[in-house]
């Protein structure tokens, strides 16, 4: 099943060795980074010296606090990344992501309707039921743009803004009827504030997305060429469509459930790792989700400094890092096209 | 959240009639009876700042005189802590927003009370057609003042000052528009005599902190430190009005206090922890108890949860009507408790 990489929209320039520079980077960073995010903290018992000497009181909270927040931003952060990467080849659109398709809102009406039908559900659950729902909104949105013609390449991600806005008016209409307005806000306000053990532990099975995402990567990597290219390469396309859905749904419901939204982060990351290494998914998937988990823990770090002991929400710097690159993008492709 | 204000309004106005016109808690007029039997054109007058700015802005105050009948027949309060005094001086509410008013305060509402919207918006069609002679907003409802005054006198009785100066000012005038002065006045004398002991109590237990548990995020109130403006007033009266020691006092305030960590819980480890379940007072079911989301190996490492000292605050009283006569004393209550057990 080898299949040479599409023609990458943005040819990398880059030779092999300032790849792999770029690589070690990543490397490094995500290594200090989890190293700084385990030793930040409102409690100042989980000291490094205190780690190292073994003290009980250090231990517990490095057991019970900060190494589940760190493992579940690294979790996280490398999910959303794969779950942009699979929507953008399904779509085939650069400018793709469960937050500009509505999938994210799908989600979010599905939290809702757990909470007001069935108030007391299990959390595995709840979780299955949010699922569906970013399932169903991943289905809609993709029979909706089979209307947009592919070259538009703006007008994909625009239909997908304008689908969330009216499925968030509906959550936001009957969580306004319901008093939940709130809570709605509460819950898609992305924080890993209260992660500890326990708490984050969905985010593995976020994980066991991203590694049934490489298994598929090259089916993937086909279905970016377009359907017919695909059915001609004798690939069943819609088993994979539906296999790329369930990933992107099941990631979206477990990020959701656990910390809430973080916006954009799935469009920028395999946007940049695109810009380095060009739009093979296998080789893409390893870095996406490494940058994917560097840009969240570097954003939850400062997320937790920027007020200490305080912490501002993290989803309110990753939206505005976020926005910033993607507005970025947008730009440079635009004075490209000209 | 501003931003669907207009559509939640609309909303409001079309449902208006077809929900709860008719469905109130019961109430017998008997008190009333001989109160709008000798009504006749006196009025009372009350002068008040009314802060003209936005809900989220700085306030700018207004000094406002308005004169309100005395004994009036029709009344629509939309302050939970007045609607409560209201009752509590054996006065009956013709309208309030009708979702909100707490349990035990449901026996102040007439028999056919109106639904005069909710606690931050009006259905200005209902209550018109409802032509009342008085109107009682405050806090919550505050920016309603506008719309609601050209509809009937109407009073802002938001806080001025501090919970007690607020408690003294509202009770005394209301009493005062019920004719009920003397009972006003040792409905007083008996709160400020509870929170007194309360605040005994208060004084060696050593520190405290007030958090409030809203969906499954902790957030921790501040001291007012003087300014009893909006959110300030209600996260401080743990320590304004009951004298718990802050376990430290540059407490910074967010929205709904300052979200925090397990972790921040354990490291400032406060000998009390008050807590204020946000999800109980607004009814959001499917949403964690605050037991449940406190039930956890951090805080079980905390003094407080090791000595059994978190304390549970009645969060309807401390959280939607935070004031008025009744609400006060389970307030008291809420305190004097940590002693009782």
């Amino acid at each position: 099943m080898a299949v040479a990489a599409p023609a990458p929209s943005s040819t990398p320039t880059r030779s092999r060795d300032a790849r792999t520079w770029v690589g070690v980077l990543f490397g490094v960073s995500l290594v200090v980074l989890a190293a700084v995010s385990l030793f930040i903290g409102a409690s100042s018992d989980a000291s490094l010296t205190g780690v190292i000497a073994g003290d009980d009181g250090s231990l517990f909270l490095l057991a019970a606090s900060r190494l589940p927040r760190t493992v579940a931003l690294i979790l996280a952060g490398a999910a959303l990344g794969i779950a942009g990467l699979i929507m953008q080849m399904l779509v085939r659109n650069k400018f793709v992501e469960p937050s500009t398709t509505g999938v994210t809102e799908f989600a979010g009406l599905g939290m809702l309707t757990a909470m007001v039908f069935w108030p007391g559900m299990a959390l595995p659950l709840r979780m299955t039921l949010v699922a569906l729902f970013a399932l169903a909104g991943t289905w809609f949105f993709l029979r909706i743009i089979r209307f947009v013609p592919v070259r538009q390449l703006v007008l994909v991600p625009l239909v997908g803004i304008m689908l969330g806005g009216v499925v968030g008016a509906v959550t936001t209409f009957f969580a306004y009827r319901l008093d939940l307005l709130q809570s709605l806000g509460q819950w898609s306000q992305g924080s890993f504030a209260n992660v500890m053990r326990g708490r984050y532990e969905f985010l593995w099975i976020a994980a066991l997305m991203v590694v049934i995402a490489w298994i598929a990567a090259d089916r993937f990597s086909v279905i970016g060429l377009g359907e017919e290219f695909a059915t001609n390469l004798g690939l069943n396309y819609r088993r994979v469509v539906a296999i790329g859905m369930v990933i992107i749904a099941v990631i979206t419901a477990c990020v959701l459930v656990t910390a809430g939204v973080l916006p954009f982060l799935g469009l920028v990351v395999p946007n940049i790792v695109s810009l380095i290494i060009g739009d093979n998914v296998r080789r893409a998937i390893p870095w996406v989700a490494g940058l994917g988990s560097v840009f969240v823990l570097a954003c939850d770090i400062v997320a937790r400094v920027i007020r200490f002991p305080y912490e501002i929400p993290l989803s309110v710097v990753v939206g505005i890092v976020g926005a910033g690159l993607f507005l970025w993008l947008l730009l440079r492709r635009r004075a490209r096209a000209h | 959240m501003n931003k669907i204000r207009p559509l939640g309004t609309l909303a409001l106005l079309a449902a208006s009639g077809l929900v709860l016109s008719g469905c109130a808690g019961t109430a017998d007029g008997a008190d009333n009876a001989d109160a709008s039997a000798e009504a006749t054109a006196e009025t009372v007058e009350l002068t008040f700042e009314y802060n003209t700015a936005g809900a989220e802005e700085e306030p700018v105050y207004e000094e406002t005189t308005v004169e309100v009948p005395k004994n009036p027949e029709n009344v629509v309060i939309f302050d939970m802590a007045s609607l409560d005094t209201w009752g509590a001086l054996g006065g009956e509410v013709a309208g309030a927003p009708l979702e909100s008013v707490p349990e035990y305060l449901e026996d102040v509402l007439a028999e056919d009370a109106i639904n005069a919207g909710s606690l931050f918006e009006a259905d200005l069609l209902e209550i018109e057609a409802s032509d009342p002679d008085l109107i009682i907003v405050a806090g919550r409802s505050a920016a309603l003042y506008q719309d609601l005054s050209e509809i009937a006198p109407t009073v802002d009785l938001s806080s001025q000052g501090s919970f007690e100066d607020t408690l003294e000012r509202n009770v005394n005038f209301i009493g005062e528009v019920l004719g009920a002065e003397d009972e006003a006045q040792a409905a007083l004398d008996e709160l400020s005599a509870g929170i007194e002991e309360a605040r005994a109590v208060t004084a060696d237990i050593g520190t405290g902190l007030s958090v409030m548990v809203s969906g499954d995020s902790v957030s921790a109130l501040k001291p007012a430190n003087g300014d009893f403006s909006g959110r300030n007033l209600r996260g401080g009266l743990v320590y304004d009005v009951f004298g718990v020691e802050p376990v430290l006092d540059d407490i910074e305030e967010a929205t709904h206090g300052e979200p925090v960590s397990f972790e921040f819980l354990l490291e400032h480890d406060p000998d009390y922890l008050f807590v204020t379940d946000r999800n109980a007072a607004t009814d959001a079911e499917g949403e964690q108890a605050a037991e449940v989301v406190l039930d956890n190996e951090i805080v079980h490492q905390t003094t407080a949860w090791q000595n059994d000292q978190v304390v549970y605050l009645d969060p309807t009283a401390w959280y939607i009507v935070f004031g008025g006569i009744e609400t006060t004393q389970i307030m008291i209550d809420d305190i004097l408790s940590i002693t009782a057990e």
